[in-house]
């Protein structure tokens, strides 16, 4: 071991090699199946980190920083060789290079640190970082609730910090690592297997990367939903909107009958173009409007089927909430405002997960929280049961037991 | 929208965190980088969630979140604990529970001496206590 480690010991030494290296990578220009360029992020990565972690003797500090540096270099070539631009405009490849920088950046901050209360403190900015990706992917309700948790978990463990390694000076369990060469090389060699995969998983499906490969790469080759489709829907939704605030009668003198059944007809209209629900309401015929038509030739693909699976749905449930909203506006000593109010939510809900089908809808909060009421219940009564259990467990384990007790037993 | 990206980001974080795992000593370091790669996982799911346009993975990061909240409770009650008995919080004292046939991890090489600290000063005692000025008047 110690053959492998001595050249890498020195400042000097391994920065004339890594700058040999580093000209011969810039020099070369590999294939696209050519991974050289990974192993060799990874064994710089692994050397750095070596050198880094914590140890009584041998830490280079300025090697470390260097090898870790010219290994994120060429993970950076290599990944825009293998998977192209990361984002369609500037503005976006900026963000998205910051936050997986600090992301990366901290981490690595985070395992080399010395001092614990640092560490946490690199933590926090890797959780930030990941945000920050979270925001890129579309997803600001996990932001905020990751920022919250983890800054309490943040917090909670700062405590814990200066509760427990209040002693100065070295210590063992600080300044001395567990096998830091086969721990570091172990780990990234995990993550450029899983890189590696990653690349042979990506080649057959995008040849060479063209600006709006990734684009393509997302869309079935037929759309799901045509725009007229989508802008139908949306406007039958809001229409449902005005109708759920109107109340049914619930507020005196607001609407006139015949204004109310304009608005019934016009919302069936709109649905009647994409779904068909007028034709089902009235006439009982099996016109399933222009997605079904669209869509009933390719039942294999996934995507597809679902749209379908959800559009025979809304349709089933918009004939029953149309004909609940007429007998309400006919008859409202039958049937009460109330449920007619809800049926026409429940229906505007499930119209609006399907205008937003094959994008994540802009209400995010809203549909991810209609979505784990709707599809996730059991799993979230899971969640919060296993919180219990780990709130009772975390007190059995933490419990001082009484000493004097302990003895009489 | 590149899925690819996030992918190697989450990958290359799932890694260091797993370096910090096995190579660390600090209970509270090994920790915080398990959390780290919980986060690494995480990024995959909503990569992916957003790559199929489904809240889906979304939902599966806030299970992910509950279960790394469940784990920090426990973990810390478990740090808590270690450290009542070791009064410290280096994992290698607990080598004792090791697979039978594993040799005892020993610490070759010593840990540096602690940087001297300077005592604080302290004045010399000089001379007699002079008299303190008395109150005039006791009401």
């Amino acid at each position: 071991m110690s053959q492998i480690v001595a050249p890498l010991v020195g400042i000097r030494g391994l920065l004339e090699k890594n700058c040999t290296i580093a000209m011969t990578v810039f020099a070369y220009h590999p294939q696209p199946s050519d991974n050289v360029h990974l192993v060799l992020a990874a064994g710089l990565a692994a050397a750095g980190c070596f050198l880094l972690l914590p140890r009584p003797r041998g830490r280079s500090v300025a090697g470390g920083v260097a090898a870790l540096i010219i290994a994120a270099a060429v993970a950076g070539l290599w990944t825009h060789h293998a998977f192209g631009e990361p984002g369609a405009n500037w503005i976006e490849k900026a963000l998205f290079i910051l936050f997986s920088a600090g992301a990366v950046g901290f981490g690595i901050v985070l395992v080399v640190q010395r001092n614990p209360a640092r560490g946490a403190i690199a933590f926090a900015f890797v959780i930030l970082s990941t945000c920050g990706l979270f925001l890129l992917l579309a997803a600001p309700f996990l932001m905020a609730a990751t920022i919250i948790i983890y800054a309490g978990a943040i917090v909670v463990t700062f405590l814990f910090v200066l509760m427990l390694s209040a002693a100065s000076g070295p210590s063992d369990e600080n300044d001395r690592s567990r096998e830091p060469l086969l721990g570091s090389f172990a780990g990234f060699a995990f993550t450029g297997l899983i890189l590696f995969t990653l690349n042979q998983a990506h080649e057959p499906n995008a040849p060479p990367p063209s600006p709006n490969a990734n684009e393509v790469d997302r869309l079935p080759p037929f759309p799901l939903l045509t725009p007229d489709e989508q802008q139908s829907l949306r406007a039958a939704a809001d229409a449902m909107q005005q109708l759920e605030e109107d109340a049914f009668y619930a507020v005196p003198n607001a609407l006139s009958r015949e204004q109310r059944t304009i608005r019934t007809n016009r919302i069936e209209a709109l649905l009647e173009d994409a779904i068909g629900l007028n034709s089902a309401k009235y006439e009982g015929r099996t016109q399933y409007g222009s997605i079904h038509a669209r869509l009933a030739g390719h039942r294999m693909d996934r995507r597809a089927d679902d749209v379908l699976r959800q559009v025979e749905a809304v349709r089933r449930n918009g004939v029953r909430t149309m004909k609940t909203v007429d007998d309400a506006i006919d008859e409202p000593t039958r049937v009460r405002p109330a449920s007619a109010v809800a049926a026409v939510r429940q229906l505007r809900e499930e119209v609006t997960l399907l205008a937003n089908t094959g994008e994540l809808p802009a209400r995010n909060t809203a549909n991810l929280g209609y979505l784990l009421y709707s599809e996730h219940l059991l799993d979230i009564e899971l969640a919060g049961t296993l919180l219990l259990v780990a709130t009772i467990g975390a007190i059995a384990i933490a419990h001082r037991k009484n000493p004097e007790k302990a003895v009489a037993l | 929208m590149g899925l690819w990206h996030y992918l190697v980001v989450a990958a290359i974080l799932f890694g260091i965190g797993l370096v910090g795992f096995l190579s660390r000593r600090n209970l509270i370091t090994m920790f915080l980088c398990a959390e780290m790669m919980l986060q690494g996982v995480a990024i995959n799911f909503a990569a992916f969630g957003r790559y199929h346009g489904s809240l889906s993975g979304q939902a599966f990061v806030l299970f992910i979140v509950a279960v790394a909240a469940c784990e920090a409770g426990i973990a810390l009650a478990l740090i808590l604990m270690l450290y009542r008995r070791a009064r410290s919080l280096d994992a290698s004292d607990w080598q004792s529970l090791r697979e039978v046939g594993v040799p005892p991890t020993v610490d070759a090489e010593p840990l540096p001496a602690a940087p001297f600290e300077r005592a604080d000063p302290r004045l010399p005692p000089a001379g007699r206590e002079p008299e303190k000025a008395q109150e005039a008047a006791h009401v």
